[in-house]
């Protein structure tokens, strides 16, 4: 097969980014959606809450909202190779002398990219909101913050890419969202701390690759890590990080080098 | 001019999911210059071909050559060889037309210098050059299609595939397609090869044309030549009433030289002809001497001409169903070996039985006449699947300049 093209690589990479600048009504409409997450749940929950959590609501579930927009718009990045593939510009890719490869790593570049430009978006107007302590640490975080937000929205376009992969149908888009976004979503932790939960649902929890995500995010911004990972729990949250992003990475191009046009 | 084959075809199969055939064992040549066609219905297996042929389709079986490289051996150099314009969109109209056409450039390893000098000699063979910064969203269908034809070109390719070229296109931008492909064609020593499911285009543009049915070659020649191989005119009589019509048909259909009387209803006088070779071909006798075997060894995909009455009956259903039979009816077709020798004496017999014309029409068989009756069912009898449905719809949304649902 065709090596890989730096410049097949560019080319997407490019388009992904020229179009998630143009499409400002999404974007607007996905920073909105964070923006009263945080607000409404952030100072109405919180209040029910009061002090319980050692701090305030907003800065829990801060770091969860801005997972939650990493997650949304990393996935559906990768999801839309359905789009692209069937009707759209990767059927131009496709018969051009460049490998798949290339073409889903410009893919997974851009995704992240794109998906952690939004959620440095939302890091930016929860430390306005006041979620965090602003401190020489918390400055430290952030570039951490930066470097986690890139590692799993990379993990997340790539399973996006598996799924858009394996799925022939557009139709079941919808199924995607209720059965792979809000559940991935509503286990991570961003609401309620594991260690409060019933056993079983913690045994879910620890399921979600997306759990150790919040972690690290609250981690780098709040600087506070559940317990319930042991002494150890930073490098077991950023192992399965790491090694997500790359399985997802792999099982995306895989399936997408597979499937056919 | 010495011939070169450009594309060779060696029995080319393709199975989707181990039970659908949509490409059966076929093989054949194109010269290089030519422009060639695929003509059939929706689902004939048009489009595999060409997938193959660009090598983002395995074959199940058999190989193919373009340009002189083999699509299982050397894809990289089949794909440099050529440039496709796919049925559906694929130009991305968040993009303006420059940018889609930079990305392509890059896509196949273009320098800089490259681009910017094809890119400005392309947008002003298709007279795009006014509007190349402008996003695509906001052309109208023709200058899409321009577009992607021009992208299809900046490589420089050796063969063009143009996949369904004109599809939901209004008369007027299909004719300035037309010329369009014609003039790169023959300016630029292009082959083409193009499918199509409107007869009148691969009339007016293929040098030959292969029509193709259920995934088999029926027939391969130039559209002359397959023409002419239905000898013989259409007549067609429009009475005042129905009830004298009714009452000519076995009339006519009684006399030794008209080889098929077949009542049209009005609204769908179209389906004449159609009606005429069915009807024909279901009775097995009759106008068989006036229909030769056609298309070489094509013969085996035909449907098999029904004998017994069980199956005459069915086929004067389908008829019905079809040509309006059943319905009320003014028209007669009638297919005559040489329509102004026997025109007069026509007229005459009606004239006869004392009933008065009301219009005749006389006309040479066309090539929809000719994919009748080497496939047996009108080219369109079109049973698209939901998708398919859902991709004309929308490639007629973007021609009428709307938005693609995203």
């Amino acid at each position: 097969m065709e090596p890989i093209s730096g410049q097949a690589i560019y080319v997407v990479l490019l388009r992904e980014l020229k179009r998630f600048w143009r499409a400002k009504p999404r974007l607007i409409a996905s920073i909105a959606q964070s923006f009263f997450f945080l607000l409404i749940l952030g100072f109405g929950i919180g209040g029910l809450f009061g002090g319980a959590l050692g701090g305030s609501y907003l800065t829990y579930i801060a770091p969860g909202i801005i997972a939650m927009s990493l997650l949304f718009a990393s996935v559906f990045s990768g999801v839309s190779v359905i789009f692209d593939r069937q009707f759209g510009f990767f059927k131009e890719m496709l018969v051009a002398p460049v490998s798949r490869t290339s073409i889903i790593s410009g893919k997974i570049f851009g995704g992240a990219l794109t998906a952690s430009i939004q959620g440095f978006l939302i890091l930016v107007i929860s430390t306005l909101l006041g979620a965090y302590v602003i401190d020489f640490r918390f400055a430290l975080g952030v570039f951490g913050a930066v470097g986690v937000m890139l590692l799993i929205t990379a993990g997340f376009v790539g399973l996006g890419v598996a799924i858009g992969s394996a799925l022939t149908d557009f139709h079941a888009f919808q199924l995607i969202t209720t059965f792979v976004m809000w559940p991935l979503f509503m286990l991570s932790g961003v609401f309620f701390p594991i260690e409060t939960a019933p056993l079983p649902l913690q045994i879910v929890m620890l399921g979600d690759p997306l759990f150790y995500g919040v972690e690290l995010l609250r981690f780098c911004l709040v600087g506070t890590i559940t317990p319930i990972l042991g002494p150890f729990g930073l490098f077991i949250a950023l192992g399965v990080i790491v090694g997500f992003t790359l399985a997802m990475i792999a099982v995306g191009t895989v399936l997408f080098a597979r499937a056919e046009a | 001019m010495k011939k070169i084959s450009i594309i060779e075809v060696k029995e080319l199969t393709r199975v989707f999911n181990g039970e659908v055939t949509a490409v059966d064992n076929i093989s054949f040549t194109v010269e290089e210059g030519e422009i060639f066609g695929f003509l059939g219905p929706n689902g004939a297996g048009k489009t595999t071909t060409l997938n193959m042929l660009a090598t983002i389709l395995r074959p199940t079986n058999g190989t193919a050559s373009v340009n002189g490289f083999d699509i299982h051996e050397d894809p990289d150099s089949v794909r440099r060889s050529i440039g496709f314009v796919f049925q559906d969109p694929t130009l991305d109209i968040e993009l303006t037309g420059r940018e889609n056409l930079d990305f392509h450039g890059r896509l196949y390893g273009l320098s800089k210098k490259e681009r910017e000098e094809r890119i400005a000699e392309i947008l002003e063979v298709v007279q795009l050059t006014d509007r190349a910064d402008a996003y695509v969203k906001t052309y109208s269908g023709g200058m899409k299609r321009r577009l992607e034809i021009a992208r299809g070109l900046l490589h420089y390719p050796k063969v063009l595939f143009l996949d369904e070229p004109t599809l939901g296109l209004d008369p007027q931008t299909r004719r300035a397609i037309w010329d369009y492909i014609q003039k790169l064609n023959q300016e630029h020593n292009v082959t083409i090869i193009l499918t199509t499911h409107y007869t009148e285009e691969a009339d007016h543009l293929c040098d030959r044309i292969q029509i193709i049915d259920f995934g088999k070659i029926v027939a391969l020649d130039t559209p002359d030549n397959l023409k002419a191989t239905l000898e013989g005119d259409i007549v067609g009589l429009t009475f005042k009433e129905t009830a004298e019509a009714q009452k000519m048909l076995p009339i006519l259909n009684e006399i030794d030289w008209v080889n098929s009387a077949i009542p049209v209803s009005g609204e769908n006088s179209q389906a004449g002809m159609s009606s005429m070779i069915q009807m024909m071909r279901s009775m097995g006798g009759g106008g068989g001497e006036m229909m030769p075997a056609m298309g070489g060894g094509g013969g085996g995909g035909h449907p098999s001409m029904p004998k017994d009455p069980e199956k005459i009956t069915e086929a004067m259903k389908m008829m019905a169903e079809h040509g309006g039979l059943m319905r009320s009816f003014r028209n007669i077709h009638l297919l005559v070996d040489d329509a102004s020798k026997r025109l007069p004496e026509i007229i005459k017999r009606v004239d006869k039985v004392g009933i008065e014309l009301a219009s005749v029409t006389m006309n040479k068989p066309s090539l929809d006449d000719v994919f009748l009756s080497v496939t047996g069912r009108r080219i369109r009898d079109e049973q698209g699947s939901m998708m398919s449905m859902f991709r004309r719809f929308r490639t007629m949304r973007q021609a009428r300049g709307g938005r693609t649902p995203r």
